[in-house]
């Protein structure tokens, strides 16, 4: 899906706890997620912390999409 | 006695190069031009009672008529095998040779074998086809390399016809279709796992008994030159809907796709949207779906400057992305990205599950 959106011109920045297999699928533009079930955050995490962590993932993605890249890149949120 | 049909276009069968694509398709006794060669490599053991020809322009121009023709021919032929090709790198050829011999398995139950060139499109259609009894096997990109190609083409027809259990691609020497095969291995797992895991650790070749789909790489698509002053938008596999999943996803295999607005909505609310997917436990974004659709940190970076006023599509889109097949989520992704262009939005923020 994510092949097709960037076929058409639009970055895409593939937020996926799967990354090794997104860097296999060749998406170019790939944020790291926390896990499968929970991608944007972690809820073991106290409830601030866990929207900060989301905020920055998020953040990252939209950083991802200004970056020039020329294959599959895997960008990881920092900690915060 | 083993009997082949071989199915050849016009230049391999002699009648000439481009000036004759548009030659209807004809069949003669035995075997003409490439057939012949084939022949050749058979030997006694199998003899080539038709060969069917065509132009390359005439089957792609006239395909129904022409896969009625060559249906019929084959039928009354009742060969044991159909040999299509080789093609080579020629793409007309290469993809007629992978739909003729779909076409012949899956209507006549007869086994078919063609062979080209890595690069030919008639390997993408042979892969989307995944026909358990069509096989596809390498040649060079030139007729340089017919002698090889049709002493492969042969063997591995004699094979066919004595009805021989064929193994898995990468042993057997044809193009893989992404069939999986349940086989009886003589040690358990958990060994054979962790063979692989050391030879890997040692950095030695080893053998993975689950490879992956090859997938083509894909040009990325320019940066955003500025985020914030571009417009963004969300789309998701996660299966986060609206309360109640009022549009009927299924938990797996879903063929449509939804857009809900999150216009004016600053944080979804648990126990007003809710998690369709059969892939993993959606307890954690049931609880909290910002898990799929980070909604408030979008709001926050919106808040931020980060994401321009206005810039945030106001809907997300989603499908339930489990068990989707590589045909309809390309569908679905064509048809997301055409909504998506037509609002003019410029760059996409998608979580993957």
């Amino acid at each position: 899906m994510s092949k097709e959106l960037e076929k058409a011109g639009l970055p895409v920045a593939l937020v996926s706890a799967m990354f090794p297999v997104a860097m296999q699928m060749r998406a170019n533009r790939i944020v790291k997620g926390v896990s499968i079930p929970h991608p944007c955050g972690d809820p073991s995490l106290p409830k601030e912390l866990d929207a900060r962590l989301r905020r920055e993932i998020v953040r990252t993605a939209l950083k991802a999409l200004e970056s020039e890249v020329k294959g599959p890149t895997v960008f990881s949120a920092g900690i915060p | 006695m083993t009997t082949i049909v071989h199915v050849v276009n016009q230049f391999f069968a002699g009648l000439g190069g481009e000036d004759k694509a548009s030659v209807p398709v004809g069949a003669i006794e035995g075997s003409v031009g490439a057939a012949r060669g084939l022949q050749l490599q058979l030997g006694a053991d199998a003899k080539i009672t038709c060969t069917i020809y065509y132009g390359d322009n005439y089957f792609h121009e006239h395909k129904e008529d022409a896969m009625k023709t060559v249906l019929d021919t084959v039928r009354s032929a009742q060969p044991d095998v159909l040999v299509a090709g080789p093609a080579f790198n020629s793409g007309r050829y290469g993809l007629s040779c992978v739909e003729v011999g779909n076409a012949v398995a899956d209507k006549l139950g007869i086994p078919c074998v063609t062979a080209m060139h890595e690069e030919n499109p008639g390997v993408g259609a042979y892969r989307d086809f995944a026909n358990a009894r069509v096989y596809c096997l390498l040649t060079a990109e030139t007729t340089a390399g017919m002698t090889d190609a049709l002493k492969r083409l042969a063997a591995f027809v004699i094979r066919l016809a004595h009805n021989e259990t064929v193994g898995p691609a990468r042993r057997e020497g044809y193009i893989p279709r992404g069939i999986r095969r349940l086989e009886k291995a003589n040690r358990p797992g958990v060994e054979r796992a962790i063979e692989m895991l050391l030879k890997k650790i040692k950095n030695e070749p080893f053998e993975s008994e689950l490879p992956m789909e090859v997938w083509d790489d894909m040009r990325p698509a320019p940066p955003l030159a500025q985020v914030k002053h571009s417009r963004i938008a969300l789309v998701t596999t996660s299966g986060v809907v609206p309360w109640g999943n009022p549009d009927r996803f299924k938990t797996y295999r879903n063929n449509h796709w939804r857009k809900y607005s999150i216009a004016e909505i600053k944080e979804l609310e648990p126990g007003k949207w809710e998690t369709v997917h059969g892939g993993y436990n959606v307890v954690y974004m049931n609880q909290n779906p910002h898990y799929g659709v980070p909604l408030d940190a979008l709001r926050a970076l919106e808040a931020e400057g980060a994401i321009g006023p206005g810039k945030l599509y106001p809907a997300y889109y989603v499908i339930p992305g489990n068990q989707g097949s590589p045909a309809v989520m390309q569908r679905v992704g064509q048809e997301i990205a055409a909504d998506l262009k037509k609002d003019g939005v410029e760059g996409v923020l998608f979580v993957a599950t």
